[in-house]
């Protein structure tokens, strides 16, 4: 085998490991996602994204006093 | 099983079934008559012509606009305004407590005459309230001041800042970033056009002293700053970036803030606030330094997130991606985000795979080399003047040559199942990077 042969064959080898790679690590990546505790609110139905806070009803307003 | 991993299966299923038929079509075709194979192995030239005519197009471009930029603002000199409005920073945390310390620390080094620093601590488990509250009070040109609410994201926590701000600039950072002490004296001149809306900054990496952490500080030079020095020689910078983001008030508040329902909530504001016809400036003197993920995994997290988000703030907006005109600024920032999303990296994955797998079947295997040489050539050159642009460290320079074949292919892997989960409109969650005290990362950087 050649240099150029070499050449070529590390560079086809380095495609499909660091395709093979990173497919591995999107799936490590997910493995690890699926393996934490879910939140209380993770299955609340539209929650598609963040789920916001909605203090409760009762809450008194926030007076410019807290806020300083 | 549980969701993610069921979301990751069924991009996993759906990238692999093109990948299967691509393969199956190479298969048939080395079968074919010869009269066939004559035929596609043309089409192979003309399809690798056409993917290096594209890329070559995008880095000339984005090379000549950045050093226009750059000579631009060689020539004009730095700026000798004395415009100096007091400027609320808002710094947003979640479990920050291994970073906030030094965050606030770095902050209350600026060289400004009046500013205010505002911790908003989103719900966090750890103790960054306790050690945030440690700094409250005046410091020297500095208030700092320590809000907590529940959590509900980083979004959220920026609104609420925004919302306490008692001044009419805004600067808005992430707790794991060090800004640099001019950046407010270089930033604030650029706000005497009322027309401008927001300045974003030049973000760096950190902490050099791993190997991936170095590949991402080359990929942040070559690969982020660059396009957006280009971008704003053009007038159509599309990411004021989370790390260090100077808004005006008044502008803050006529897009409503950030929106909750993107995960880059920096590019979403971005896009609201050209659509809102504010001007958006690149000042690359306005530098800080953010900490760059150490493992494969967190690194994949960290993009996965920013594909989905970018998409997302595109997807909100798709009708302008068919409408160049009027706004042809805003045009060229959409549709640079979705090619640099989703166009770019799933072309690159798809070439390479393509042209790795007609190289072996065609014996076609010095055209690949060839390819590789000048690739990684045209690398090194890019790396090396956008380097002396920014002044980095040479050393960073060798880096370009597993850049391409190595780095961006790895992301862009990523990038396209991400795009394919985005497309099928599949579920995610934020992710929260680990960190590292910022000290124990800069070395003598900062």
């Amino acid at each position: 085998m050649n240099v150029i042969d070499l050449l070529i064959l590390i560079i086809v080898v380095t495609i499909l490991v660091t395709i093979a790679l990173g497919v591995m690590t999107y799936i490590a990546y997910k493995l690890r996602t699926a393996r934490k505790p879910a939140r209380p609110d993770d299955d609340m139905e539209g929650a598609r994204y963040f789920v916001l806070h909605k203090p409760p009803l009762d809450a008194p307003e926030p007076t410019e006093a807290d806020a300083s | 099983m549980p969701s993610a991993f069921r979301r990751a299966l069924i991009s996993i299923l759906i990238t692999a079934g093109v990948v299967g038929g691509t393969a199956m079509f190479i298969f048939w075709a080395v079968n074919s008559p010869l009269q066939v194979q004559r035929f596609l192995i043309r089409l192979v030239m003309i399809s690798l012509i056409i993917f290096l005519a594209i890329l070559f197009l995008r880095y000339f471009a984005l090379l000549w606009f950045g050093y226009l930029q750059h000579s631009e603002k060689t020539v004009r000199g730095g700026s000798t305004s004395s415009f100096m409005p007091p400027v609320t920073v808002i710094v947003p945390a979640y479990n920050e407590s291994e970073v906030i310390d030094d965050a606030i620390e770095a902050l209350l080094g600026l060289d400004y005459p009046v500013y205010e620093v505002i911790i908003v601590d989103d719900g966090s488990t750890d103790s960054t309230v306790t050690r945030a509250r440690q700094w409250e009070g005046r410091h020297g040109n500095a208030d700092v001041r320590v809000f907590t609410k529940a959590n509900g994201g980083k979004a959220t926590a920026l609104n609420s800042g925004i919302a306490q701000s008692k001044y009419p600039f805004v600067l808005c950072m992430d707790a794991d970033s060090a800004i640099e002490p001019q950046t407010l004296r270089v930033v604030m001149p650029h706000f005497e056009d009322p027309s401008v809306g927001a300045v974003a900054g030049n973000v760096k990496v950190v902490n050099r002293d791993h190997w991936l952490a170095r590949l991402q500080a080359l990929e942040y030079i070559e690969g982020l700053n660059m396009p957006r020095r280009a971008q704003g020689f053009i007038g159509a910078v599309n990411i004021v970036p989370g790390p260090v983001g100077v808004f005006r008030l008044e502008a803050l508040h006529e897009v409503g803030g950030y929106d909750v329902d993107t995960f880059a909530e920096d590019a979403d504001l971005t896009l609201k606030l050209i659509t809102s016809g504010w001007k958006i400036i690149y000042e690359d003197s306005a530098i800080t330094w953010t900490q760059g993920p150490t493992s494969l995994v967190d690194l994949i997290q960290q993009r996965y997130r920013w594909t989905r988000g970018i998409l997302q703030a595109i997807r909100k907006r798709k009708g302008i991606l068919l409408r160049p005109f009027p706004d042809l600024p805003l045009w060229l920032s959409a549709m640079e985000m979705a090619f640099e999303g989703i166009v770019w990296p799933v072309l690159n994955v798809y070439a390479h795979l393509f042209f790795a797998i007609v190289a072996l079947l065609y014996g076609m295997g010095e055209l690949l080399l060839y390819w590789w040489v000048l690739l990684t050539l045209l690398d090194l050159v890019v790396a090396l003047i956008t380097v002396s642009m920014e002044e980095e460290e040479l050393s960073l320079v060798p880096y370009a040559v597993v850049y391409r074949f190595f780095f961006i292919l790895f992301l862009d892997v990523t990038k396209t199942l991400a795009a394919v989960e985005e497309a099928f409109n599949l579920g995610m969650d934020w992710g929260k990077l680990r960190r590292i005290s910022l000290t124990q990362g800069a070395g003598d950087r900062r």
